[in-house]
């Protein structure tokens, strides 16, 4: 006996200038798909309705329409960028439908039909700025592409790094899709800063990285990398040596040892070939399909509100470990993880979370004092008053 | 002086740098049912500054926070910013452009007025505590010359500093003149000017 269907909305720009992470995410929302078709434990399937907005933005807008009206959608998986998902969440808002939204953002957005499956700003930026001020360096360089993802991972950094008594030494913005970052490998090569924060995405990132590491090479220099986007396909991008050594904040790394995770990978690459490597934002798209297939099994329902209550605190064992929907703010628990790039496009985890970490997407309960170093001054000169009250 | 009223919008010229044509046609059309008059321009091909508007409706996300074009929006003319983005990096760059109103997208015909109305007041006031202002420091400019014509007459008829003052006071009233401004006169001629009768 067929099971009773249920029509799925995919939205995601396989052409245009994000194609290859929009296309490792919708290639992970039709593996999610089959395997939710092909198993018992779920007594209805998923009819994919695919749009490929191109990358442009207005795009969205339409192709969401489309699936609404023409396939009666009630559930729409998608979307990369900030700017695509506020062109549809007008939509969703309007016809109560839910967008099940994979990728990590800035934050300070909660929208009653917008499920955020990545990470919000407290699991990727935070854990990587406290890294950075504990291990690294307090004064840091900042490279990104000029929009609103660097605009406010910067600013947050900015306020940590301030607490801690560092400064930003520099922020050099590039136009997305720029790969013209000789004159910003130039500057760190002459200024020699403790650490770089790269927020720069897409081919602008991968010139950037091969640019300063072959620099660094002449200059006989290492300068430590911190990323809050870069992924395994990226990293066979831009090559062995460049890619090697760039300390990483993310929910998900293939190389989580967990069983849930090796059998992802088994599955993935049975599917996807050998030499494919799943990544954060396809990970994470998988995610949004399975919390949506449990949230519909769960409510015996696929109308908005009920999978909405459904998927409320119900927790998934992910690939990325145990997930669930917040309810106050529709964002996930997610466990965040620090990363060393390693060679054969890996990477290696030196950190992570104790258990998921409740989302703060307006960073609400950010505690910047903690941030905050003891006064070395005040302990010295207290030495120092000892040292002289030994000798008196 | 009669203050313009802020809910007469009919014949006002607004600019609008936008770029999202759906929400392009949503102000027009308001724009126009209201009888404004409207002028567009791309936020990348903006000429500035923007002359002969009475109001600006900028959207804040259209424009890279990292450009010095936007800042030179940074005019007299008041600003309704859409603000789709609520980052705190967006809205200190906001902040920055002193908006006097703003709406939060998806934009709808509802608000407009209202944030039309907020800005032109916003704007009146701007203008009234801009001429307020002055004046309050004008008299902390003539403060010391007051202190001089009081000092002036306390030595010249053994006045009192307070008898000094009302004199200053009362005198000025009688003339219609400021107190600054008899001062002034005091400290220029050594004593009480010889438009007054009753003084020497």
């Amino acid at each position: 006996m067929t099971k009773p269907s249920v029509p799925l909305g995919l939205v995601f720009s396989r052409s245009g200038p994000y194609a290859m992470m929009a296309g490792e995410m919708e290639k992970s929302a039709l593996m999610a798909v089959d395997e939710v078709n092909a198993s018992a434990e779920f007594d209805f399937r998923f009819v994919p309705h695919l749009r490929d907005p191109g990358g442009v933005v207005a795009a969205y807008h339409n192709a969401c329409d489309e699936l609404i009206r023409e396939a009666q959608v009630e559930h729409i998986v998608g979307c990369y960028t900030s700017a695509s998902r506020k062109q549809v969440i007008p939509i969703v808002e309007r016809t109560e439908r839910l967008l099940w939204h994979p990728a990590r953002y800035e934050g300070f957005e909660s929208s009653d039909n917008v499920i955020y499956v990545g990470a919000a700003p407290n699991h990727t930026v935070v854990p990587l700025a406290r890294h950075m001020i504990d291990q690294i360096a307090d004064d840091v360089f900042c490279t990104g592409s000029n929009y609103v993802w660097t605009w406010e991972t910067n600013r947050v950094l900015r306020d940590i790094v301030g607490s801690a008594g560092g400064r930003i030494l520099a922020e050099r913005l590039l136009e997305l899709g720029e790969t013209s970052v000789d004159h910003i490998v130039n500057e760190i090569i002459d200024r020699k800063p403790a650490a770089v924060f790269n927020t720069l995405v897409g081919e602008s990132s991968y010139a950037f990285m091969r640019a300063l590491h072959a620099a660094s090479l002449r200059a006989g220099l290492s300068i430590p990398m911190l990323s809050c986007s870069l992924c395994e396909p990226e990293l066979k991008l831009i090559g062995p040596a460049a890619s090697v050594g760039c300390i990483t904040s993310s929910a998900y790394f293939e190389s989580i040892a967990s069983a849930e995770n090796r059998a992802f990978v088994a599955r993935w690459k049975a599917r996807h070939g050998t030499d494919s490597n799943p990544s954060v934002d396809g990970q994470s798209t998988y995610v949004c399909v399975m919390l949506l297939a449990r949230a519909i099994r769960r409510a015996g329902a696929t109308d908005v509100a009920a999978v909405r209550r459904a998927a409320a605190n119900h927790r998934y064992d992910s690939p990325q470990g145990p997930v669930w929907v917040e309810p106050t703010n529709n964002h996930c628990f997610l466990t965040p993880r620090l990363a060393r790039s390693v060679s054969g496009s890996q990477f290696r985890i030196f950190w992570e979370a104790d258990a998921p970490e409740r989302p703060d997407p307006y960073l609400s309960h950010l505690d910047l004092a903690s941030f905050a170093k003891p006064d070395i001054n005040t302990d010295t000169a207290a030495k120092r008053a000892n040292h002289l009250r030994v000798v008196k | 002086m009669t203050r313009p009223s802020p809910f007469t919008v009919r014949g006002r010229r607004a600019l609008m740098i936008m770029k999202d044509e759906r929400e392009i046609a949503i102000v027009r059309r308001q724009l126009d049912r209201l009888g404004m008059s409207v002028a567009e321009t791309d936020p990348a091909q903006l000429q500035l500054p923007p002359d002969g508007f009475d109001v600006i409706v900028l959207d804040a996300d259209a424009i890279p926070i990292k450009s010095d074009g936007a800042m030179s929006c940074k005019i007299n003319v008041p600003i309704i910013a859409l603000i789709g983005t609520e980052t705190p990096s967006r809205l200190k760059w906001l902040l920055d452009l002193h908006p006097a109103s703003f709406l939060v997208k998806p934009l709808r015909s509802a608000g407009l007025y209202t944030a039309l109305v907020v800005a032109f007041d916003c704007a009146q006031r701007r203008i009234e505590e801009a001429a307020h202002l002055e004046k309050l420091e004008d008299r902390i400019r003539s403060r010391r010359i007051v202190v001089a014509a009081v000092l002036q007459l306390i030595r010249a008829h053994a006045l009192s500093e307070e008898d000094a003052f009302t004199l200053i006071r009362q005198t000025a009233m009688r003339y219609r003149t400021t107190i600054e401004q008899l001062s002034a006169e005091i400290v220029a001629v050594g004593g009480m000017p010889n438009r007054s009768s009753r003084t020497a």
